[in-house]
């Protein structure tokens, strides 16, 4: 019966080496949380900086879930994708981060990773775009042996999250 | 530097603060006298002579001695200070600084322990190796002290090395250097201090010190010797070894570049190392070591006790667990060792062991398969880089690997059915060959088979019934049942007769079409088709078959009889009834005469009284003719001799057969053998088009004789993009001339479960428009060709033929491909809609302990009220749809808020018909629903798609031209003379809140209002005289006179109108005005709230309220009581008569922005006391051309205050099937009309229920108009029209904006609209303009805008020589030249086979030529460049009507009217409402008259039956039409005429309600109110 309001921006990305940016992202929970209102998941715009190397997404996060119980507690996923001059998209990095438990603001840093594949593929994706991808998008965030993946680190995201909770006093959980 | 020394220096610092001026070298002593301090137990051991006449040395051994005196340290200091020889800087205070300095040395020393514990603990962590083993000893760091006495140079080094004497040297260099934050001085250099020190320093007390010094350290040895001793026995033995060790480091110093004089000082000493065999010695000296070998059991138990061994005692002892023999020998000798006999040995004299755990096959599942899956989760995949399409549901999703859908299209043949080629016979044959089809078909059903089954048991049923001997029914049920059952017979029958007689006639002209092709052979005398018929007869037995044919008859004969005699008894009964009644009222009548012959004159007046039914002229009813068995029986034998095969008739069995021969070319005629040649030249291909564009053809296939081409061929598509049309093209050849495209032929998208192997062949017909004459045998196509030799009954065939094909998805052996096309289904049905809760993980996660720790169980988090709201809110369910500020607790969430909801939920399936009082409304209603909800659906998630534009607002850059027009406007007159309105501002919807809103309604003028006729208004109490005067006049038809005016009493006005707005029941009234043609000028303001305050743009378009605008007459009656009081008082009752009402829906206000204009005031047929004031309207010429119309108007000006922006349409492309190049045509041409005239609206293609586009002109077709409304007046075109006007118009309105939010517009093709019986302009006037269609008229469907509508659908008619324009939804038609016409533009109009654009000048109906045939005027768009293909229309071949059950109207009639009586009776809570039950029976005969007449000039001879029965009481009231749809507006339109609302006391009320029923439910309500008031 708690409540806990994830109100909150993805602000923007830093690090990267691909310039034109977008960040397709959304929040997983276990099963004993529902979202009552607000979306899941979404994608933000493509930001080109012109100034700095900071891409900028200001892009709003407004989730509402009631839960009965904490396993599960909401993780975001980010996927940072990067735009090409011919208007092609490929994948820059993979994120994951949990949603802070205690209420007020949090900042985030988000790293990212993505998966390096071959060297024919590496080359590949050097000349011609492309890249590999994970197949099972939720080893991003599921606990499955990733060591026999080899990753590239990419940029970080940025993150600015406030935390609502109610009633979790009410069940003997102190925040 | 080390940061003790940082510390002390700011010490010194302090001090020189506290204005003590403590000499450097004071400073210096201080700090190595701390250090001693902290190491005072540690004197130097090395001989003091060494340290000779070094500054530093001296100095050291100053402090050593300072060491030496005991405790406390102030005084030490203190002394030394006074006692120290050299000359310091003069100490003012040395008391003072002594006590200063008591408490701020223990602040150093504990800061200097700390610091040196950081400092060591750092060098700790720096150097993990473990220190050398001799620096336990104490005599070490004793040696290293000795590092003191250095060149003085060297002091800050030793000293630090003083810190950390225990680390090996390098490395502590090393940690010195990080340690170092900021070094003071160099190394090798002396600082500042110690110069100064050098050149100061006073050499005097020297020869004192080495004494003290040894005497000090004499004690001190001691005491450390002391200390050595107690600690290890063994650290004696090392002394030696440490000193030459020390040697060694004093190397090591000068190795790393100390100062070559230290080496002297140092002793270099070996390694410490003891040797094995001395540490084994005594090792075996304190360890025990336990022996390997095996301990004899007697050891291991207890004495004199025999082991025992339980396994041989067969007792189960589990498995040891494998341990190494050496293993458990040495612990049973440790155990032993340690308590001799214990617990540790069991009765065998073993150890005890539990049963060896290990199981001897593992129980968890291999791990190969997890290993497996686990590398399959992480496996990469490379993508390609994409580009995103925007319009993502057009794609088949973004990450999906391209060309995973497969199509795969069978063509197998093609069969022509008619081709130019064919010769006579082969029309004829494939004539034959299709009714031989047809048979089949029938045969395989064999419907009269089952019929006559069917038949065969329900009279046994029925014959069962009335056996006597089956008890267990109660004779009611079985009546019933019986009942039940007969009807059922007499329905079967029908069915049957007309399924047999439908096999004969196929039988017939199968047979007969067969001749023909005979006679036809004989006549040209060879063959071209090998088809053969054969008759097979069946076998009969003559007699059985005679038998049970008459069986047959008779039965039949036996229930028809029995329906007649039953029939005939009703009747009879009530024939009966009606004769007595007759009788009666004969046998009163003839009293009656008796009577009145006796009765006096002037008794009359009772008499009329008495006279119950004045009027019913009571006829004498005819008896009914019973029914004659014999001519029934005659009908039965006609109709079987007709349908049936007659008895011993053979059973005729038709076999087509291809055995015949054809004749072979070398007999045939010239002619045929030309035919034959050049259909052996001619072959065909197809060729496949996948969106528009060919993707493969296939071979080309030479036409056989039999006009049958077998391809066989498959082709497999991988298709990227979304399938929209999938068309193969037949091109024939001729020859080695040019190939020409005969048909096109749209297959069918399959259903994405429709995959390879399951997909059915599947036969499309197809048919060309080609026109082909030839020179030899062959028929052409398109052209009139005869069977008969003189060459009547032409025949016109046109190419066609049927492509046998099969197209289905197909399955790769990966199943990735199937999982994919699931999902482009979900993609195709598109209904994302179901947001929030779909949202499923597709893995399968244990919540481990979630059930332990859950806070609440799911039923109570689904209890909650408040998550329930905010759930519902976010799911968009229309009932809670932008619900604001959801409760904080549950507590304060009211149930009933669910209640609709719930409602709704559980009522979907259930047909309700308490509110709709008709199930065929009912199920309309939640068809319509159910569509609803599905474009609700389609358009939410179209919602979501936006374009830049709609999240960019950018303006436009300005360029010269808007710049100059801007300077221009600085030119304008500040007060122009013709002021133009200015555009308001817009307000987007979503801030707004209840209240904000505001209707405004001006009402300007009205002209030609009723005015009273003036007896009923004058006479308060009418006598004798003026009543039968007025009866006399009222009687004569013309009505009124001007004459009659004179009867006015002076100062009383004609009439006294006022308007009342009445909109979501607020009421707002002008003021009255007075005459005929009031004007009032007023502004009305009406608030105006959205349901559920919710003021988003779906939610205002869906506003289903209406503005009622009512205009009432108010009258003034007197009621004084006394006429004495006359003088005094003024006592007047203010009544209000209704005259009649514009109503105008809210929507079209929404979209229209404003509504001005006139309007027609919407009068009732009968008003009684009111009549048209003409003459003298007459009189004023400007005018005159406006009374030529009938009616009242009123001019109005209605806005909403602030502006709404209307909601924008929705930008979907929807799915379509008509032909690409179509559609790319049509959206050509609406781009060039947009261009030319942007404020006429160009339509081309519109959407129907289905949600596909379709061009519009398939939905006109001529279809026939229910038989019952061509009945009426056969012979009367005119009258004809008009009532098949108003029956359209009697279909219910409703508006497309209301039933889909969203704007967009629906076309339902008319059968779907009857069945609806709901719909917008557009249903309505596409239904009337195919009716006209039908009725030979020329018709057009005209778009454009009228008042009130806005955009609208009208019909265009073309009379003789003149246009009528029709209002579908009113019926009404109007002349083109007609002032008073609704449509005020005009924009396009669109035939059966065209549409033309209006590119005139104007658009007002009244100044636009409408002869479409003018390329200049009307821009067509098929036209010589694109000719008209022939579309087929999606209208039904034809209309089906059925009767409307009359029992059911007059039922619907009676509930309706106990409806409209409660509710008026609830409208008066305050006072007794009183029907006058005499008043109403009359209103009831009345109402049909009007619907007979439509409403038309029957009012006089009303008024006049209702004076005559009713003449004491003042009577106002009127007669309400309209269409029936739902109670609900038939209350509304009761309650907006306000006839409740008379308050007089003696009031009497009188409701009647009639509905017509036309065909297919349409119903036509009338509902009569009045109010009665006693005159006295």
């Amino acid at each position: 019966m708690a409540e806990v309001h994830v109100i909150g921006q993805i602000i923007g990305a830093t690090g990267f080496s691909e310039s034109s940016l977008f960040c397709k992202w959304g929040i997983h929970t276990g099963a004993a949380w529902k979202l009552l209102s607000g979306v899941r998941e979404g994608q933000t715009q493509v930001d080109t900086p012109q100034v700095g190397d900071m891409a900028y997404w200001s892009h709003p996060i407004d989730l509402h879930f009631a839960t009965k119980g904490l396993q599960g507690w909401p993780r975001l996923h980010l996927q940072v994708w990067s735009q090409d001059s011919f208007g092609r998209c490929q994948l820059a990095g993979y994120g994951f981060c949990h949603v802070p438990s205690s209420p007020g603001t949090h900042q985030l840093d988000c790293p990212t990773w993505r998966p390096l594949g071959s060297w024919q593929e590496q080359l590949a994706r050097a000349f011609v775009g492309g890249g590999p991808q994970l197949l099972h998008a939720d080893t991003i965030y599921s606990g499955a042996d990733r060591y026999r993946l080899h990753t590239a680190a990419g940029g970080t995201v940025h993150l600015d999250i406030g935390l609502l909770l109610r009633h979790f006093d009410r069940y003997g959980v102190e925040c | 530097m080390n940061p003790k020394e940082e510390k002390v220096k700011i010490i010194s610092q302090e001090f020189t603060e506290d204005g003590v001026e403590v000499d450097a070298e004071v400073e210096r002593r201080k700090k190595s006298r701390i250090q001693r301090q902290q190491k005072k137990k540690k004197p130097p051991t090395t001989a003091p002579e060494e340290m000779v006449s070094d500054k530093s040395h001296e100095e050291y051994q100053q402090k050593m001695q300072e060491t030496v005196e005991e405790e406390p340290e102030s005084h030490l200091l203190s002394v030394t200070t006074r006692r120290g020889p050299r000359s310091l800087p003069p100490i003012p205070s040395a008391s003072r600084t002594g006590f200063a300095e008591f408490s701020m040395r223990e602040r150093m020393r504990e800061k200097l322990q700390a610091a040196r514990s950081k400092a060591e603990s750092a060098l700790l962590q720096e150097i993990p190796t473990p220190r050398p083993r001799r620096l336990q000893s104490p005599s070490e760091r004793e040696s290293e002290t000795e590092f003191g006495p250095e060149p003085s140079k060297e002091v800050q080094g030793t000293r630090q090395e003083d810190d950390s004497q225990s680390c090996s040297r390098v490395k502590f260099r090393d940690s010195v250097r990080k340690i170092k934050s900021k070094p003071q001085a160099p190394a090798g250099f002396p600082s500042a201090e110690e110069a100064y020190n050098f050149f100061t320093f006073n050499f005097d007390h020297e020869p004192e010190e080495p004494e003290d010094k040894s005497n000090a350290k004499d004690r001190d040895r001691a005491q450390e010797d002391e200390g050595r001793e107690e600690e290890t026995p063994a650290g004696r033995a090392k002394k030696t070894e440490e000193e030459e060790l020390l040697n060694g480091k004093d190397a090591e110093d000068f190795l790393l570049g100390l100062d070559p004089t230290v080496h002297n000082v140092v002793a270099v000493k070996p390694a410490e190392y003891k040797s094995a065999h001395v540490r084994l010695q005594k090792e075996k000296e304190t360890l025990f070591t336990p022996s390997r070998l095996a301990v004899p059991t007697y050891k291991k138990l207890p004495e004199n006790v025999q082991p025992r061994f339980l396994e041989d005692e067969g007792l189960y002892i589990g498995a040891r667990p494998e341990v190494a023999s050496t293993s458990q020998n040495i612990m049973e000798n440790r155990l032993l060792m340690q308590e001799p006999v214990g617990k540790w040995f069991g009765d065998d004299g073993r150890i005890l062991a539990l049963p060896s755990p290990i199981k001897p096959f593992p129980s968890r599942p291999s791990l190969s398969t997890q290993e497996q899956s686990a590398k399959a989760e992480l496996e990469t995949l490379y993508k390609k880089a994409m580009k995103y399409v925007h319009s993502n549901q057009r794609m088949i999703g973004s990450g999906d690997p391209p060309g995973n859908f497969q199509l795969d299209i069978d063509i197998s043949g093609l069969i022509f059915t008619h081709h130019p080629c064919f010769s006579r016979e082969h029309v004829l044959a494939s004539k034959l060959a299709l009714l031989y089809d047809q048979y089949l078909a029938r045969q395989q059903r064999n419907k009269a088979k089952f019929l006559t089954d069917k038949l065969q048991a329900l009279r046994n049923a029925v014959q069962r019934g009335f056996n006597p001997e089956e008890p267990h029914q109660t004779l009611d049920a079985t009546q019933k049942t019986i009942n039940e059952y007969k009807s059922e017979i007499r329905q079967t029958r029908k069915l049957r007769d007309t399924e047999q007689e439908k096999d004969r006639t196929l039988l017939k002209t199968l047979l007969k079409v067969w001749k023909e092709m005979k006679s036809l052979r004989e006549f040209q005398r060879f063959t071209n088709t090998p088809l053969k018929l054969v008759l097979r007869k069946g076998k009969v037995d003559q007699k059985a078959d005679e038998e049970a044919y008459e069986a047959e008859i008779q039965a039949e004969i036996q229930e028809l009889l029995e329906e007649h005699t039953e029939d005939y008894k009703k009747k009879m009964e009530e024939y009966r009834a009606s004769h007595q009644q007759w009788k009666a009222w004969r046998k009163a009548q003839r009293a009656k005469k008796k009577k009145k012959k006796k009765a006096a004159e002037e008794h009359t007046d009772e008499e009329e009284a008495e006279e119950p039914f004045p009027e019913e002229d009571v006829v004498k009813p005819i008896p009914p003719e019973p029914t004659d068995p014999g001519l029934i029986e005659q009908q039965v034998r006609e109709r079987a001799a007709h349908s049936r095969r007659r008895p011993g008739e053979p059973m005729l069995v038709p076999e087509l057969s291809l055995a015949g021969n054809v004749t072979p070319s070398d007999q045939c005629p010239r002619v045929e053998v030309s035919r034959r040649e050049d259909v052996k030249r001619r072959s065909v291909y197809l060729k496949v088009l996948f969106n528009g564009k060919e993707v493969s053809r296939t071979v080309t296939r030479q036409l056989g004789a039999d006009f049958r081409v077998h391809f066989g061929q498959i082709f497999n598509l991988q298709i990227f993009n979304w399938p929209e049309s999938l068309m193969l093209q037949v091109y024939e050849t001729v020859g080695h001339s040019s190939t020409t495209l005969l048909a096109e032929v749209f297959l069918p998208i399959p259903e994405t479960t429709i995959v390879t192997g399951r997909a059915p062949m599947e036969e499309v017909e197809f048919s060309s428009n080609q026109h082909v004459t030839l020179d030899h045998e062959g028929v052409g196509s398109g052209v009139p060709f005869s069977f008969e030799a003189d060459g009547s009954n032409q025949l016109t065939l046109m190419t066609s033929g049927k492509v046998s094909h099969s197209v289905a998805w197909a399955i790769g052996e990966n199943v990735t491909i199937k999982w994919n096309i699931s999902k482009l289904s979900f993609l195709k049905s598109n209904t994302v809609a179901t947001s929030g809760e779909s949202y499923v993980p597709d893995f399968f996660r244990l919540e481990q302990l979630q059930q332990e720790f859950n806070f609440v169980s799911d039923e109570e988090l689904n209890r909650s009220k408040r998550f329930r709201l905010l759930h519902l809110r976010s799911q968009e369910v229309p009932e809670f749809r932008n619900y604001k500020q959801i409760p904080v607790y549950d507590r304060e969430i009211m149930e009933k808020v669910f209640q609709d909801y719930e409602k709704r939920l559980r009522d979907r399936n259930v047909i309700e018909t308490k509110d709709h009082l008709d199930t065929h409304r009912a199920t309309v209603a939640k068809y319509l629903q159910q569509v609803r909800e599905s474009v609700i659906n389609r358009f939410l998630i179209a919602k979501h798609h936006f374009l830049l534009t709609d999240l960019v607002v950018e303006e436009e850059v300005p360029n010269i031209s808007i710049l100059g027009l801007s300077l221009f406007k600085l030119a304008e007159q500040k007060r122009p003379l013709r002021p133009r309105r200015k555009g308001r501002k817009k307000v987007t919807a979503q801030n707004l809140s209840d209240g904000d809103i505001k209707l405004l309604v001006n009402i300007i003028r009205a002209y030609d209002i009723p005015v009273r006729k003036p007896m009923v208004s004058k006479f308060q109490q009418p006598s004798r005289s003026s009543r039968t005067f007025n009866e006399k006049h009222s009687a004569s038809p013309s009505g009124h006179s001007p004459g009659h005016s004179a009867d006015y009493p002076l100062g009383q006005v004609l009439v006294r109108p006022f308007v009342e707005v009445s909109f979501q029941r607020t009421i707002c009234h002008t003021t009255t005005a007075e005459g005929p043609n009031p004007s009032w000028n007023e502004e009305l303001e009406l608030p105006f709230r959205a349901p559920n305050g919710d003021y988003s743009t779906a939610s205002l378009q869906s506003v289903k309220d209406d503005v009622y605008i009512n205009i009432f007459d108010e009258v003034l009656y007197d009621v004084l009581e006394d006429d004495r009081e006359r003088g005094s008082g003024i006592h007047t009752r203010i009544e209000r008569h209704w005259l009649g009402c514009v109503k105008i829906p809210f929507s079209t206000i929404y979209f229209q922005a404003r509504i001005d204009g006139t309007f027609k005031i919407d009068i009732p047929p009968v008003l009684l006391g009111y009549s048209k004031e003409r003459h003298i309207i007459m009189e004023r010429a400007f005018d005159s051309a406006r009374s030529l119309s009938e009616g009242s108007y009123i001019t109005l000006f209605i806005t909403i205050e602030p502006q709404l922006v209307p909601g924008e349409p929705i930008r979907e492309k929807f799915d379509s099937q008509e032909d690409e190049k179509l559609l790319q045509a049509a959206e050509k041409f609406q781009a060039e009309c947009n261009l030319k005239f942007p404020c006429r609206h160009c339509l081309t293609t519109v959407i129907d229920l289905s949600g596909k586009t379709v061009f519009i002109t398939r939905y006109l077709k001529p279809l026939n108009p229910p038989q019952e409304l061509l009945n009426v007046y056969p012979n009367n075109p005119q009258a004809t029209a008009e009532l098949v006007a108003r029956y359209v118009s009697l279909i219910p309105f409703l508006p497309d904006t209301v039933s889909f939010a969203g704007i967009c517009d629906l076309w339902s093709t008319s059968d779907q609209f009857l069945d609806l019986l709901a719909g917008d302009e557009e249903e309505h006037a596409v239904l009337l303009c195919n009716y006209f269609l039908s009725l030979d008229k020329k018709a057009w469907l005209v778009m454009g805008s009228a008042i009130p509508e806005g955009p609208t659908a009208y019909v265009l008619t073309w009379e003789k020589n003149h246009y009528l324009i029709w209002n579908p939804c009113s019926g009404h038609c109007y002349g083109q030249f007609d002032t008073f016409c609704p449509l005020k533009s005009v924009s396009c109009l669109i035939g059966p086979d065209n549409i033309w654009f209006n590119i005139q000048h104007y658009d007002s109906p009244l100044r636009i030529n409408f002869d479409v045939t003018k390329p200049k005027l009307w821009k067509s768009f098929f036209s010589r460049s694109l000719p008209y293909p022939g579309l087929s229309s999606v209208q039904p071949e034809e209309l089906l009507y059925q009767h409307t059950d009359k029992a059911a109207a007059a039922e619907l009639q009676d509930r309706i009217e106990k409806i409209l009586k409660e509710k008026i009776m609830d409208w008066r809570p305050r006072h007794l409402t009183r029907w006058n039950r005499y008043c109403t029976s009359t209103l009831r005969h009345f109402l049909p008259l009007l619907e007979r007449s439509q409403g038309e000039g029957i009012e006089e001879d009303h008024r006049a039956e209702l004076l005559k029965q009713l003449g004491d009481y003042r009577f106002s009231g009127f007669p309400l039409h309209m269409p029936y749809s739902e109670v609900k507006p038939l209350i509304e339109a009761v309650y907006s005429t306000g006839v409740h609302n008379i308050d007089v006391p003696n009031v009497e009320f009188a409701l009647a309600v009639y509905i017509h029923p036309y065909p297919k439910n349409v119903l036509s309500v009338w509902i009569y109110v009045a109010s009665l008031i006693r005159n006295r």
